[in-house]
């Protein structure tokens, strides 16, 4: 039974990961309806350059905030820069770009900072919690990561729904031409949206180079268990993401606690295809397609 | 010529790629009318209404409002130049409620006063929309849906409204509310341009009419001239 709680907790922690990363693709998913395969290669190099300003100045929470700012300004410029010239071609042109793009940042960062693994500080201890005795199986790191995730998730949820930047955003999302006759700068909400999702995408990478070390791969299977966990939710629904991302995790974390780690990412990716296969629009988004 | 005419439209040319939809298109409304578009499908109506909203970029020719030459102008921009375009089809975002489409149409509107006050104006118009203000704009019946619309391009305070086929898919009951809606718009200043297939209806609340055909104008006099002319309403107007 204390396991089962451990194992719980522990899914939770690592699932908010997974909830970043998948909230990072809906924010793009619903902004322009592309599949944004770049998005853990924009994590791992705005990483670094959180690792960069760590070293240098000392403080955590500085490259903790140069990161976010650097997500922020990656995902406005990649939208502008390489997806605006796409965005009236057919989709895949997109998609295609969005993979050459996570080669370019890898190949970047290969050559910028070598491929070396490099440790990446947590932002608090990451010595298991006890209460009294027992102990609980996560750290202070683990509560902070599923704090973070949650807020910003809250957030963006809150600014959507409430401000007029947020009203903006989803009229640009579901219905471009009409939301362009009523004034709103279309262009712009798109690169709004990139800007957002290179900032959560940012705050994942931060949040899991502690447990996975830091190189230009880095990345790639929390990419594919994000993507897994987006899948899950719908990729139309940012609840829904957060949602995948924490049934991903504790159903991974039994998976690994009681059949055994090896068997982790194989389960990952057959949670992907059951899902694929039963309920492509996913468990939380409305089972019709949009009607024009 | 004392007042600038509040639309002009000069020798429009106009189209999508390979085909011009628009040859040579004019159409001259004073402020405070109803100008009825008339003709067949494919005359060119709704791209002479997607050109002066910008959403088509006219390849010769000139859009004025009020006077000013705002040829070429996004259509965002020509949102905040007071030219609101009903599209086709309605053009409500069913997934907002009707509160957040209403609010959209005001959204580049200054002053946070200006649009609550806006809004209230709106319900106060069409209180129907008010008690279903949570609801989302798909759950909407045809008819509150064209409501909505006209309700949310209001909401921007325009001086140019442009309503392309507002009674399609309607029942004739609706229909005739809608009419009468238009035509009270006129008396708040307002410049209407209406596209209409339903010609009969159009005629019998607009000041003026032009009827397009393969893109060219071949006809443009007062609304009550064209309803009796008995060759133009067999050939052009199908009634």
């Amino acid at each position: 039974m204390a396991q089962f709680g451990e194992l719980t907790l522990g899914g939770i922690s690592v699932g908010m990961i997974y909830a970043a990363i998948a909230l990072s693709l809906v924010l793009i998913w619903r902004a322009t309806r592309i599949l944004n395969y770049a998005q853990g290669g924009m994590a791992m190099f705005t990483t670094y350059v959180a690792l960069l300003v760590i070293n240098h100045t000392g403080s955590y929470w500085a490259g903790f905030a140069v990161a976010l700012a650097a997500g922020l300004l990656l995902g406005g410029v990649i939208e502008r820069l390489v997806i605006r010239p796409a965005e009236s071609k057919p989709p895949l042109n997109a998609i295609i770009i969005t993979i050459g793009l996570l080669v370019f940042l890898e190949g970047l960062a290969g050559i910028i900072y070598g491929g070396q693994f490099r440790s990446f500080p947590a932002a608090f201890s990451i010595n298991g919690l006890h209460i009294g005795s027992a102990a609980l199986g996560i750290s202070a790191n683990d509560v902070f990561v599923a704090v973070a995730v949650l807020a910003a998730a809250l957030l963006l949820g809150a600014g959507f729904r409430y401000t007029s930047a947020g009203l903006q955003l989803r009229a640009a999302a579901f219905s471009p031409p009409v939301a362009r006759l009523l004034g709103v700068r279309v262009g712009r909400m798109l690169t709004l949206g990139w800007a957002l999702a290179g900032l959560i995408g940012a705050l994942a990478g931060v949040l899991v180079s502690p447990s996975t070390f830091l190189y230009p791969n880095s990345m790639d299977s929390i990419f594919v268990l994000g993507f897994t966990a987006a899948v899950i939710g719908g990729l139309d629904s940012p609840a829904g993401a957060v949602a995948g991302g924490l049934i991903l995790g504790v159903a991974l974390s039994y998976v690994g606690g009681y059949l055994g780690s090896d068997l982790v990412p194989l389960f990952g990716l057959a949670a992907l295809a059951v899902v694929l296969m039963v309920r492509p629009s996913g468990l939380f988004s409305p089972a019709a397609t949009r009607q024009v | 010529m004392s007042e600038p005419a509040a639309l002009a439209v000069e020798e429009v040319m106009a189209g999508y790629g390979g085909v011009l939809a628009l040859q040579s298109v004019s159409v001259t409304a004073r402020p405070a009318t109803i100008t009825a578009v008339l003709g067949a499908n494919g005359a060119g109506k709704t791209t002479l209404l997607r050109t002066i909203s910008g959403v088509v970029r006219p390849r010769r020719g000139r859009v004025l409002v009020g006077g000013q030459d705002v040829t070429g102008r996004s259509a965002e921009d020509m949102a905040r130049t007071g030219v609101a375009h009903v599209p086709e089809g309605q053009g409500v975002i069913a997934e907002l409620t009707v509160q957040e489409n209403l609010r959209l149409g005001a959204i580049w509107r200054r002053g946070r006063g200006t649009r609550a006050s806006a809004l209230a104006e709106a319900y106060q118009r069409f209180p129907i929309l008010a008690g279903a203000r949570n609801r989302a704009a798909g759950t909407l019946s045809g008819g509150e849906r064209q409501m909505l619309v006209i309700a949310r391009a209001l909401m921007a305070r325009p001086r140019v409204l442009l309503l392309d086929e507002p009674s399609l898919g309607l029942a004739p009951k609706i229909v005739s509310q809608v009419m009468e809606l238009t035509a009270g718009l006129r008396e708040t200043g307002l410049t209407v341009l209406l596209v209409e297939q339903n010609a009969r209806s159009a005629l019998s609340i607009a000041d003026q009419g032009i009827v397009l055909n393969l893109g060219q104008v071949v006809a443009a006099a007062d609304a009550a001239a064209l309803a009796s002319d008995v060759g133009l309403r067999k050939h052009y107007l199908g009634f």
